[in-house]
């Protein structure tokens, strides 16, 4: 049942009366904490929310993954290498798991794994804007650990506890392993930040690109900005817990006085933690650029994508020679 | 991918066991093309950083897992099961407290494991 509502006859009334009835029971679930499994009845728009919310956080996991394997050979020593080595290959673990879930709730639409890497590729599926960013220097390979996973697990731990018990279960596994893509990315920027002076210098450099894509990274505070915004359904659907703007605060909160604390700074003159308001005062990014960067025509976007796309086309005949029967 | 290769992927649930002492537990589910990758990519998946003794994974239609409705009917049937378990007999407690005597609950009884050598 995906809230099929037909014209004209009487049968009408009774799918709606039907529907309201699962709708209400299925709200009273979720309110009382329950978990919602992939084969119980649920609303379409939760349905849908889903299957772009996760879709999407499943894609830039692997997409998030491209940019930081550029990193593996060039890592200044093996333990860096066998350390983002590590984190690459638990990037990857992720998507796997997440385009797993996706694929459960589109079944009732007869699409797979494949419809959403041929949606990637030619643009309908999105894939996080701070992925479509170079890097440029291995003070970046840091940041994406340190500031980037830092700002992914402010979103990812606020959906700890997501009405979905599939993504549910996920996101815990999923946090746990971010905590050392955390730590991994504070320890590169640790070294740099008390190097040399080249080296802190690359690192400030670094920060001022990173700068805002850290802060898009939320998304807007409102559909205002850029037409379409998921919020309230992912709030009312208990999804996710704060809006795009609370997590931002929240990132800004965490992780401002440890930037300010390595001796760098913010490309944002203005920005402050105002003591009255009890909230950060930021100059806004550029939202143009960031629904610019999200259709596919940010810096990187279509290198990275046809990096997957050779990816894809190079394993084929490993997928055809495991799809070949036996012989004999 | 290619006519050749439609329907490569099935689903597979995966389960493993940390311990000796611990019972098989579910991980997650995947997507292989058959029983030895899936073995293979489980451990990739799942098992990069925990110990593990044992892998089990399952194609996923050879399980008959209850339906949506089955579980909401099995756990509302949860309910005043006191006689069954010890709860139901906590009075007992306070009737050998008045004997003067200690109550052999769960915990107690569940540390006889050793007896006084002869």
């Amino acid at each position: 049942m995906y809230n099929y509502v037909e014209d004209g006859d009487s049968q009408t009334t009774a799918y709606m009366a039907d529907d309201q009835e699962k709708y209400e029971q299925f709200m009273a679930r979720i309110e009382a904490g329950e978990k919602i499994e992939a084969d119980d009845w649920m609303p379409n728009d939760y349905r849908q929310a889903l299957i772009k919310l996760i879709s999407m956080h499943g894609i830039s996991e692997i997409m998030g993954a491209l940019p930081e394997k550029e990193w593996v050979p060039k890592a200044p020593t093996l333990r860096r290498k066998l350390g983002i080595m590590a984190k690459v290959q638990d990037e990857m673990g992720h998507g796997q798991l997440l385009l797993r879930v996706t694929e459960d709730l589109m079944r009732p639409f007869g699409r797979n794994r494949e419809n959403l890497m041929k949606d990637l590729l030619n643009g309908d599926l999105k894939f996080h804007n701070v992925f479509h960013m170079p890097t440029k220097t291995w003070a970046d390979a840091g940041m994406v650990g340190w500031l980037v996973d830092g700002a992914a697990i402010i979103s990812q731990t606020n959906m700890l506890d997501a009405s979905y018990g599939p993504y549910q279960r996920a996101l815990q596994r999923i946090c746990a392993e971010e905590v050392f893509h955390a730590q991994h990315g504070e320890s590169i920027i640790m070294a740099l930040a008390e190097g040399t002076k080249q080296q802190r210098d690359m690192l400030q450099e670094s920060l001022n690109r990173w700068w805002p894509s850290l802060l898009m990274f939320f998304g807007p505070a409102s559909a205002a900005t850029t037409g379409s915004s998921k919020q309230d359904i992912m709030i009312k659907y208990r999804i996710r817990k704060s809006t795009n703007e609370e997590l931002r605060q929240a990132f800004l909160s965490k992780y401002m006085p440890r930037v300010f604390s390595l001796g760098l700074t913010v490309p944002d003159e203005t920005c402050h933690y105002d003591e009255e308001k009890e909230e950060w005062i930021y100059q806004q990014p550029d939202w143009e650029e960031f629904k610019k960067i999200i259709r596919n025509q940010g810096p990187r976007s279509k290198e990275r994508l046809r990096l997957r796309e050779i990816a894809y086309e190079n394993n084929r005949w490993v997928r055809r020679a495991l799809a070949a029967q036996p012989v004999g | 991918m290619g006519t050749n290769e439609t329907n490569f992927y099935q689903e597979y649930e995966v389960f493993s066991k940390r311990s000796a002492k611990a019972p098989v537990q579910h991980q997650f589910s995947l997507l292989a093309p058959n029983e030895e990758m899936a073995l293979i990519m489980a451990q990739e998946n799942f098992m990069r950083r925990e110990d593990v003794l044992d892998v089990w994974v399952v194609k996923k239609s050879h399980i008959r897992a209850m339906t949506s409705e089955e579980r909401q009917n099995w756990t509302k049937r949860l309910d005043n099961k006191d006689y069954r378990t010890t709860k139901g007999y906590g009075y007992l407690r306070k009737k050998w407290r008045e004997k003067e005597q200690g109550m052999l609950d769960e915990k107690e009884i569940l540390s006889w494991k050793e007896v006084k050598k002869s």
